[in-house]
């Protein structure tokens, strides 16, 4: 037995609902995968109550480091142990079972650990009083130091964590995909649904990894330089380069921005993939593979220099000729996402769809990552941001584009549920999960574009300004019913069944 | 109208609704007709389907195209190369963001006459937002340390205290990271 599948085991109330299956001898694609998609179900609690924390502080007008400390933290696991630690689970046991490579061996081990560790680095950072938001700030973690908001050993403690997520995001992971697409030998005893890179499925899982890897080096250098420069391992005076605040936010945001872009055109091929699975006239294909591979190149081509929409606010340090191109490319990405748009529902048109809860909770992931791309490309419009930078409504898209693309990848997970758990779910609570879910993220969604719509400052710790409270109250009311739909799906993890196990409802169709 | 889409958030806000509502419409009606009505394959002719496509592809396009060129003239970097250009009285006002305040070398304007905000920050990332008494965001900059200073004209058009937020977070007091200017009618 893997010692991944020792873990899950062992791990009280979860450790049942995700049990890995070890009587296929199909163990070796599902015990790292199984124990990531855990553990990243566990950060989403975490997560959660942080998220309650914000709007609770607010109300009860709490101190206001405790906003800012619970902003921090309810981003970071959000965003990496949560959302990308998701993505990677599913992702791998996606690639595995479609090229017959295990996810075994030193990568995945390194790629949990590595992320885990870091997470929890950053959030005991966090916790002593490390309140530099999720998109670091930089300089403001020095600069914190300086003015007594924080200590030089949080900093450490911080940065520390935060430089083993990156090493993960960046490296370890886009590594592990590139070398089960291109170097592993494939066994054909883990082989379930063979695909090529031709498949529109695949082909976004190649992209994203070598997006990662490439616009993810720059930071890495920089990190790593300041990290050093902490550690006292090299000379203050070797680093001044790294350590110049628009050379970190400049490196920061093409990192931080094609991740997301590298997540999105990963989430839309495994929609790709899913999707014809469950066409009814049981043709298994899209309505054109030529089509989905455009809007993948369309994507990845107009997001990659997109990311100067994050400082069009800077004019004229920012020359205009800059943003006119972000501007441009952000709206491009639209285009490859019309192209997706008719692509999916071509096919569903053309071909019929069998319903299941999986399969509804990635098409209606699939309609909030549409909602949000909308919000993305209006905020990406030069005139709209000098209206929207720095409010509630670029909160909302970046929690928007998190949750759709993690409703996708859950939606993926209770496709491949059976063959990683040997269980099958039930459509009932399924149901109630795609319901609760989407009403949620809706809510969510538009109170935070509304509170930027009417001005409202993001990461502000006073929402009893200007009358704003009122929105503040409607994300705490649609988070509940956010977190009443999790409570839906973790009741249904924890009631499935045995595949031979008789019951009332039948679920998915066979996973690939 | 154009004024209202384009230079305030409820604008923005209505460009989303006219984007996300038809196409929300119509997918969803499509997901369940083909889920729950009618599951079966369509025989819809494949050169139906690549009208279709060209349609729709057109159609995005081509509003993405309008969306955006009807635009341009409320892009801050083109209003204010053209107030550069035909006004020669121009207000010149310098502001410091610091953690947390704003130094300004003026906080009281006149009605119609054009404003050069050259704004730096002197320690972290801040932002100089300006707050209509309304409560809309008139324009946001954001200054990064290090980085030459940001700049726009802007010309007030209603007298009244305008509020100056912060929006980028710079640390534990951010949120008490504000300011006033005062427009009056007249300078007279």
């Amino acid at each position: 037995m893997l010692s991944a599948t020792t873990v899950i085991r062992n791990t009280p109330l979860f450790g049942r609902m995700f049990n890995v299956d070890t009587d296929t001898g199909l163990e070796e694609i599902n015990a790292w995968p199984g124990l990531m998609i855990m553990i990243s179900f566990v950060w989403l609690l975490i997560a959660g109550l942080l998220g309650v924390a914000m709007p609770v502080t607010q109300i009860f007008e709490l101190d206001s480091s405790l906003f800012y400390g619970a902003i921090t933290a309810h981003g970071a696991a959000l965003a990496f142990p949560f959302t990308f630690q998701l993505m990677v689970g599913v992702s791998l046991h996606r690639a595995a079972s479609c090229l017959g490579t295990p996810v075994t061996g030193p990568l995945p081990a390194l790629i949990f650990w590595f992320m885990n560790i870091g997470a929890l680095l950053l959030a005991l950072a966090v916790l002593l009083g490390l309140n530099i938001s999720y998109a670091v700030m930089f300089p403001l973690p020095i600069v914190g130091v300086e003015t007594g908001q924080w200590s030089m050993g949080t900093v450490i403690l911080g940065f520390t964590g935060i430089a083993l997520v990156l090493v993960t995001v960046i490296l370890l992971y886009p590594l592990q995909i590139i070398k089960m697409l291109f170097f592993d030998n494939r066994r054909d005893d883990l082989l379930l649904s063979p695909r090529s890179l031709k498949d529109p499925g695949m082909l976004g899982m190649a992209i994203a990894a070598f997006v990662l890897l490439i616009t993810g080096l720059p930071i890495i250098i920089v990190a790593s330089a300041v990290l050093l420069g902490l550690y006292g391992i090299l000379p203050m005076n070797l680093i001044t380069w790294a350590t110049e605040p628009v050379v970190f936010q400049f490196t920061f945001f093409i990192f931080a921005h094609n991740l997301m872009e590298a997540m999105a055109i990963m989430v839309i091929s495994a929609v790709y993939a899913t999707l014809p699975l469950y066409l009814a006239d049981g043709t298994r294909k899209l309505y054109s593979d030529r089509l989905a591979n455009l809007a993948l190149w369309i994507l990845l081509v107009t997001s990659l220099t997109s990311f100067f929409h994050h400082f069009f606010t800077m004019f004229p340090a920012l020359p205009a000729a800059l943003s006119y191109h972000g501007n441009i490319m952000s709206w491009g990405t639209g285009v490859g996402a019309a192209l997706t748009i008719f692509t999916i529902t071509a096919t569903i048109w053309k071909h019929g769809l069998r319903p299941d809860p999986g399969l509804m909770t990635v098409i209606m992931g699939f309609v909030l990552y549409i909602f949000d791309g909308v919000s993305a490309i209006i905020t990406s419009n030069v005139a709209w941001s000098f209206q929207l930078h720095g409010t509630m409504w670029q909160s909302g898209h970046t929690m928007a584009v998190l949750i759709a693309m993690a409703m996708i990848w859950i939606g993926v997970f209770m496709h491949h549920y059976p063959v990683i758990t040997g269980r099958t779910l039930n459509k009932k609570p399924g149901y109630w999960f795609v319901g609760l879910f989407t009403t949620g993220a809706l809510g969510v969604s538009y109170s935070f574009l509304a509170a930027g719509a009417a001005g409202m400052p993001r990461r502000f710790a006073a929402w009893n300004q200007e009358g704003w409270m009122v929105y503040g109250n409607l994300i705490l009311f649609f988070g509940l019913i956010l977190g009443a739909g999790m409570a839906a799906l973790a009741y249904d993890l924890y009631k499935s069944r045995l595949i031979s196990e008789p019951a009332g409802g039948k679920s998915a169709v066979p996973a690939e | 109208m154009l004024d209202f889409l384009y230079q305030s958030g409820w604008g923005a806000f209505t460009v989303l609704l006219f984007f996300q509502i038809p196409f929300v419409t119509v997918f969803l009606y499509i997901v369940y007709r083909k889920s729950f009505v009618d599951s079966g394959a369509s025989d819809t002719a494949s050169k139906k389907m690549t009208r279709v496509e060209t349609i729709w592809m057109s159609g995005v396009i081509g509003i993405f195209l309008l969306v955006n060129i009807v635009s341009i003239p409320y892009f801050p970097a083109i209003s204010t190369s053209q107030a550069a250009k035909l006004d020669k009285d121009i207000q010149d006002v310098d502001v410091t963001a610091m953690s947390w305040s704003y130094e300004m070398s003026e906080r009281e304007f006149v009605v119609g006459r054009p404003v050069r905000f050259n704004a730096k920050s002197s320690d972290t990332v801040h932002g100089f937002a300006i707050y209509h008494p309304n409560g809309r965001i008139l324009f946001t900059m954001m200054l990064i340390p290090g980085v030459s200073k940001s700049s726009l004209i802007y010309t007030f058009k209603d007298p009244g205290t305008y509020k100056v937020r912060c929006l980028e977070y710079c640390g534990l007091a951010h949120h008490d990271m504000n300011d006033e200017l005062v427009v009056t009618a007249s300078s007279n």
